[in-house]
């Protein structure tokens, strides 16, 4: 098997694995539980909360653990009433989030990144809330996080100056970046920022979401309290265990990782541009030209989104799928759902070159190896596409 | 040169079977996923999204053609309102048999046709016979196949053999025989019931590739050929309401009031329904009247949305001698006339229900049906489906 989707789902790391599996069947109890065994539970969790904070430079209090990252994105959005502001390319879970308020979507150019300048212009006094994506989950695009911090500080002063007392709120999907981005809230400056465990290594299920000082939040459930009262119900003990161990083998191996997805991804391309789609396969008759999507400069070492116009990536899916080799079109709720991605139309992509895209997201389970045979596959597969789409009929 | 085949593709594993078929049989096959009905159903976004990427994952396995044609416009109008405007009118409609006519047999075919296919086919059980109803090859211009248990290599030289043998036939519409529409082998799966009103033109023109087999011979032949879907479970007719259910389906679209459930003898009020419309003749459950023995739904009156229930299995409400027919569609070279003569008539009043032996009288301006012995009362807006040995008469809808 060659897996490339690594953005969609990540196998557990063997670590996290290990660090869970107690916590299933013997050290079971209730964190809340009044006897020491369950104290002892309630160790193990807040120590996993505490490592977690610390990856991204955080306190254990200023994390509220949830049940994925659509839950963080949920509760993070509660800190606005008025208007909210999102960026054209974010995840579903956000955008239909926010199609819950009085909203705005604030452009990107071809890369993806997003217009500072169109942020300024919306950033209008009922504005309360802004969210954008450390990294975009379809292109793998890095967004300027720190200078949009920066033009909301300067909002903030502008209003206070002005006697305004609307809040204005930074939060950011981090979703995809955990593993391949030193992250420090600090020196984002966000105000919320949401984690997923099931990208970097965790199990599924497990999100958390950063809040800090001052940040006030409504909570989407109630009970027992726990969470600071933000996230009532019983702990998930060994998913808060195995996203803490999982974060902080990301965080050891975040330099090794990137510089080994960047040879792996130059990889695949030079392989590429040696199989040549363009030249051999598309000859004269009808070169298929071959397209990066995103900014390189700009992307997450692991993504290598590509663009074939005229082809349909989705047979190219299917093809490769015969030969183990799994990778995907987008999102892979879009993807399911049958419905083109408003990433790549948001980018300025015909139908056409929607049709034509496919994302391989690189990650623990690749080797550089790998990458010859996946160029091959994927040229051979174009080949037999173009072969049939000639074909005369009749 | 080979023949164009525009197969419907669903994503089950009759369709998925039948490109199987026709490709090894050696035709150009297009697959097309039908999208029909695009909306969100309460807890279930875009339900149609898997069938058509299971369809697709076929058609690229078997490296041939794929397209997704929209009829979403023509279904909500033909099919969908079709329905609502029949259980309206507190009639049982069964928008299979319109899907058939009106849809698959009428807007696929055409749009088939004009993009140069040669037939059309679709994973329907149902044979085509000449105009005598002898049964033909399912493949209408290729021969019967020798026997079973071919090899791959056969059925490829069999396919070369044939390439010549083709080309002398130059079928074109005009010079196409008239076809009969022939009960399937397997009678357990037989689908001419939901057929019946399909164009005489496009039945000319169309292939079965499962006429002549068995469900579980298509199972075991999905299996063997490694098909993705040959686990999938069987779709419940009904595309677009899929698992979500008639009820729930047609109370989004029909404005209902609670009423009382009232025994038919008495008058008595048993209970409360949710809406008069929902409610099928002989229905027994879904009325929530307690224990005790089950209470059939007799009658309804939508006037006063009331809905009358009887103990009685013997209530005259539940059984028929005669039933009157409307809205009747004869198949080709047959009538009223030619129907009614006929000494073995058999009638199907259900999907998959025994074929009955009935009578044909014309008073009139009426059809009826006349059967030996009381039957079941289907529900008005049901299909009747007359038979005459293996062919499809024709039919029409229970008044």
């Amino acid at each position: 098997m060659i897996y490339l989707d690594h953005a969609a789902a990540t196998p557990v790391n063997p670590k996290a694995l290990q660090a869970m599996l107690p916590y299933f069947a013997e050290q079971f109890f209730n964190p809340s539980a009044p006897y020491l065994p369950a104290k002892r539970v309630r160790e193990a969790y807040e120590n996993a909360k505490a490592i977690l904070a610390q990856v991204i430079g955080a306190k254990s209090v200023d994390l509220v653990m949830t049940s994925g990252a659509t839950e963080s994105i949920q509760l993070a959005f509660t800190a606005a009433r008025g208007k909210v502001l999102i960026s054209k390319v974010e995840h579903a879970a956000v955008l239909e989030t926010a199609k819950q308020f009085d909203y705005g979507l604030i452009n990107v150019d071809k890369a993806g990144t997003i217009d500072l300048d169109n942020l300024r212009a919306q950033l209008t006094d009922e504005v309360e809330l802004v969210s954008v994506a450390l990294a975009n989950n379809e292109l793998g695009t890095i967004q300027p996080l720190a200078e949009i911090a920066e033009i909301l500080r300067e909002v903030r002063l502008d209003r206070r100056a002005r006697g305004i007392k609307t809040p204005l709120f930074l939060h950011s999907d981090a979703s995809q970046a955990l593993n391949l981005i030193d992250i420090s809230v600090a020196r984002l400056g966000v105000d919320l920022l949401t984690l997923n465990a099931a990208k970097v290594g965790g199990p599924k299920g497990v999100g958390a979401l950063y809040v800090a000082h001052g940040v006030r939040l409504k909570p989407l459930q109630y009970g027992g309290g726990q969470e600071r009262g933000l996230r009532a119900g019983t702990e998930n003990v060994p998913g808060v265990i195995g996203f803490a161990a999982a974060a902080e083998e990301a965080k050891a191996h975040l330099a090794g990782n990137r510089k080994e997805y960047q040879e792996m991804a130059f990889a695949l391309k030079r392989e590429l541009a040696h199989t040549s789609i363009v030249s051999q396969i598309g000859g004269k008759v009808n070169p298929v030209e071959l397209k990066y999507l995103g900014n390189p400069k700009r992307q997450l070492a692991n993504f290598v989104p590509i663009c074939l116009p005229g082809i349909d990536a989705e047979r190219l899916i299917y093809k490769l799928e015969q030969q183990e080799i799994y990778l995907s079109t987008g999102a892979a709720c879009a993807a399911n759902k049958g419905s083109k991605s408003h990433v790549f139309a948001s980018i300025g992509l015909s139908d056409e070159e929607i049709a034509g895209s496919l994302r391989i997201s690189l990650g623990s389970t690749n080797t550089l190896e790998q990458m010859p045979v996946v160029a091959n596959a994927l040229a051979e597969a174009v080949a037999e596409e173009l072969a049939r789409t000639r074909r005369a009929h009749g | 040169m080979a023949r164009r085949v525009f197969l419907g593709m669903s994503g089950g594993v009759d369709s998925s079977v039948s490109a199987v078929l026709l490709k090894e049989r050696g035709y150009d096959v297009t697959g097309v996923y039908m999208k029909n009905w695009s909306e969100d159903l309460p807890g279930m976004k875009c339900p149609w999204a898997e069938d058509l990427a299971d369809a697709k994952r076929v058609a690229v396995g078997l490296d041939i053609d794929f397209e997704v044609w929209d009829f979403e416009a023509a279904y909500k109008q033909a099919v969908v309102d079709y329905m609502l405007i029949e259980f309206k009118a507190g009639r049982t409609p069964n928008p299979d048999v319109v899907c058939n006519e009106l849809i698959k047999f009428k807007l696929f075919y055409e749009r088939a046709l004009k993009s140069g296919a040669d037939f059309i086919a679709t994973g329907h059980y149902a044979r085509v016979g000449d105009t005598e109803g002898e049964s033909l090859s399912p493949f209408l211009d290729s021969p019967r196949p020798a026997g079973g248990g071919r090899s791959e290599q056969a059925t490829c030289n069999d396919r070369l053999a044939r390439t010549g043998l083709e080309e002398d036939i130059e079928l074109s519409f005009s010079t196409l025989p008239a076809k009969t529409l022939l009960r399937a082998v397997d009678e357990n799966k037989d689908q001419t019931y939901f057929l019946y009103r399909m164009s005489d033109e496009a039945l000319r023109r169309t292939i079965f590739p499962l006429g002549e087999l068995t469900k579980p011979e298509v199972k075991a032949l999905a299996f063997q050929k490694g098909l993705d879907v040959a686990n999938k479970k069987e779709s419940m007719g009904v595309c677009f309401v899929g698992e979500v259910g008639m009820k729930d389906f047609l109370g989004r679209y029909l404005e209902t009031e609670p009423g009382e459930i009232r025994e038919q003898e008495t008058g008595k009020v048993l209970g409360y329904h949710d809406g008069a419309v929902f409610y099928t003749l002989g229905q027994r459950h879904g009325l929530y009247l307690g224990g005790g023995l089950p209470y059939y739904v007799v009658g309804k009156d939508l006037e006063q949305n009331l809905v009358y229930v009887s103990k009685n299995l013997n209530h005259p409400g539940l059984w028929a001698r005669e039933l009157e027919l409307t809205d009747i569609h004869w198949r080709a070279g047959f009538s009223a006339q030619k129907a009614a003569k006929m000494p073995e008539l058999r009638v199907r009043l259900r999907h998959r229900a025994p074929l009955l032996p009935a009578g044909l009288e014309l008073t009139g301006n009426s059809t009826r049906l006349v059967f030996p012995e009381a039957i079941k009362r289907p529900a008005a807006g049901q299909s009747a489906v007359l038979y005459s040995g293996e062919v499809c008469l024709g039919g029409g809808i229970v008044a």
